[in-house]
């Protein structure tokens, strides 16, 4: 099977089923049959470079069962790619969780986004189980350690926003990445045209492009914005976390990777500084970060300008 | 934040009892479900619901569609004054444009979505629609015609788009759910390229076809 072992599936062998999401690049089916599979259907087929979503299959065929189980519960990873003719229209990947989805009050599913947890819950949303503040904590930690584990895959995700993060508390604080076609390996060009979501980019970053840079900036938004539960906050503005979110010594970690997270691109905080700062270890100032004191110099015993009078060779 | 209003301009003469009317009410809440569920699109998109006739009401005033769980129904019965339906259009605009921005907001153009399935029945509304489309918030305009609207009407409306009902294909009532389908798409749509500071402005996006419909080009006249 291909979703299995990664080969190309041809469109014709797919039973495809509901339609069951429509976004800017392509739309989503439902396919019949085991395994809870998606189809994502390029709507611009001849923008796409095949290539790059092979190198996207081949990396989590290349995983340790037990990295390749991690990807497979914490995105919606490309499982192969599927092919009409000599063209790629598209791929496999799995269904959400369905933990990862919430019901509407006339019955109707929907993803339980990242946007859920940047405001005040309100009424048309009830359904949606908002967490304790120990469990917002605990979901910002789940999303930091899956981008810094992605990073450390070698992978630039790109495109972070309110709508491709998804989340649940139930049965305990977790996430999923969606559209994980958008991720690239770092230095290679992307499946498809850098998509990139209002009110999430990094700008400091030329338009179109991304970098491990600006995800550490998007990452950083994320953090900021779940915390505070504010759709709208950005490093350079004072981040307001929400009571009992964190920890005072926690706070003044947060705070402190937020300030640094406006400054220069390659000034931001890696993402094992916001690991470590949420979980609240103190940090120990290492001497040997200090420049060492220098001997003083004897400056006498090097050659240098020097004074010469003259001699007289008369008498 | 930057907010896109929408105006629901929405004929409910006498010609519009049963069927038609009943078919734009229960769209509301399918509407109301569709943006109120997405708050991403809530924030930034406001919604107003003006019914016309004899006269204008409005029946809902401008209002963030996640704020509220019950809209006036559309009620049919009377004329149909296109003139009073473009003055209270102006005055709601001018308003809630003030209004929002008295609450720190930006406000792009707003949007209004006009349906009429008759001829306007009185005559100074083009002098109303004049002081409309010459005001400093004129509208863009989408306008569509079933049941007994004209052609001509429907287009000189328009300012951005226009569409007719296809007579033989569609009933009136299966053409006003595909009207209020598109203008839930377009609410949705034109919301996910709006940045919160403004950004690079925003596109809005609305249906080149509607089913049911076919558009009238706006250039022949």
């Amino acid at each position: 099977m291909s979703p299995v072992d990664g080969a190309d599936v041809p469109l014709h062998t797919l039973a495809l089923g509901d339609r069951i999401g429509d976004g800017g690049q392509g739309e989503v089916f439902d396919v019949t049959g085991p395994g809870r599979l998606l189809y994502k259907s390029y709507r611009e087929p001849h923008k796409v470079d095949g290539r790059e979503l092979a190198a996207l299959v081949a990396l989590r065929q290349g995983l340790a069962p037990a990295d390749r189980d991690r990807l497979d519960r914490e995105t919606a990873w490309p499982l192969c790619r599927v092919v009409d003719g000599g063209r790629v229209t598209g791929f496999l990947m799995h269904r959400a969780p369905d933990s990862m989805t919430w019901r509407t009050s006339r019955g109707d599913t929907r993803l339980n986004e990242l946007s859920y947890l940047l405001r005040a819950p309100k009424a048309a949303w009830q359904a949606v189980a908002q967490p304790t503040p120990a469990e917002r904590q605990a979901l910002v930690v789940a999303a930091v350690e899956l981008f810094e584990w992605l990073h450390a895959l070698g992978l630039v995700v790109g495109d972070v926003s309110q709508a491709n993060v998804l989340w649940t508390v139930r049965p305990g604080p977790a996430v999923h990445l969606l559209d994980c076609d958008g991720v690239r390996l770092v230095g290679r060009p992307p499946v498809l045209e850098q998509a990139d979501t209002p009110d999430w980019h990094d700008p400091l970053a030329v338009p179109g492009t991304v970098t491990v840079d600006s995800d550490r900036y998007k990452v950083a938004l994320l953090v900021g914005r779940v915390l505070s539960q504010d759709a709208y906050s950005a490093p350079g503005r004072r981040l307001e976390p929400l009571p009992g979110v964190l920890d005072d010594r926690r706070e003044h970690a947060v705070r402190a990777l937020w300030d640094q997270a406006a400054e220069p691109r390659g000034e931001r905080p890696h993402l094992g500084q916001w690991r470590i700062a949420l979980a609240g270890r103190e940090t120990i100032r290492l001497a040997a970060a200090e420049p060492a004191v220098r001997p003083p110099v004897d400056r006498t015993k090097f050659d240098g300008p020097r004074r010469r009078g003259r001699i007289s060779l008369r008498d | 934040m930057q907010i896109l209003p929408f105006y629901l301009l929405c004929d409910e003469s006498g010609s519009m009892i049963g069927e038609s009317i009943d078919a734009i009410n229960r769209a509301l809440p399918d509407l109301h479900h569709e943006i109120s569920t997405n708050p991403t699109v809530a924030d930034k998109t406001r919604f107003c619901l003006i019914g016309f006739s004899d006269t204008a009401t409005v029946l809902q005033p401008l209002v963030d569609l996640s704020d509220i769980d019950e809209v006036p129904a559309l009620a049919a019965g009377g004329l149909t004054s296109y003139g009073d339906a473009f003055r209270t259009l102006l005055r709601c605009v001018e308003a809630d444009v003030a209004a929002l921005k008295a609450e720190g907001h930006e406000v792009y153009r707003p949007v209004v979505f006009f349906l009429s399935d008759g001829i306007p029945t009185d005559e100074d509304w083009e002098q109303a629609y004049k002081e409309l489309t010459e005001s400093r918030f004129c509208p863009k305009i989408i306008a569509f015609g079933i049941g007994e609207a004209q052609e001509s009407t429907i287009a000189h409306v328009a300012n951005f788009r226009a569409f007719m009902q296809q007579d033989s294909a569609v009933s009136p009532a299966q053409a006003l759910r595909e009207f209020a389908s598109s203008l839930t798409r377009s609410i949705v749509r034109s919301a996910g390229s709006i940045a919160a500071d403004g950004g690079d402005g925003f596109t809005l996006a609305v249906d080149d076809t509607v089913p049911g419909f076919s558009t009238v080009s706006l250039d022949k006249l």
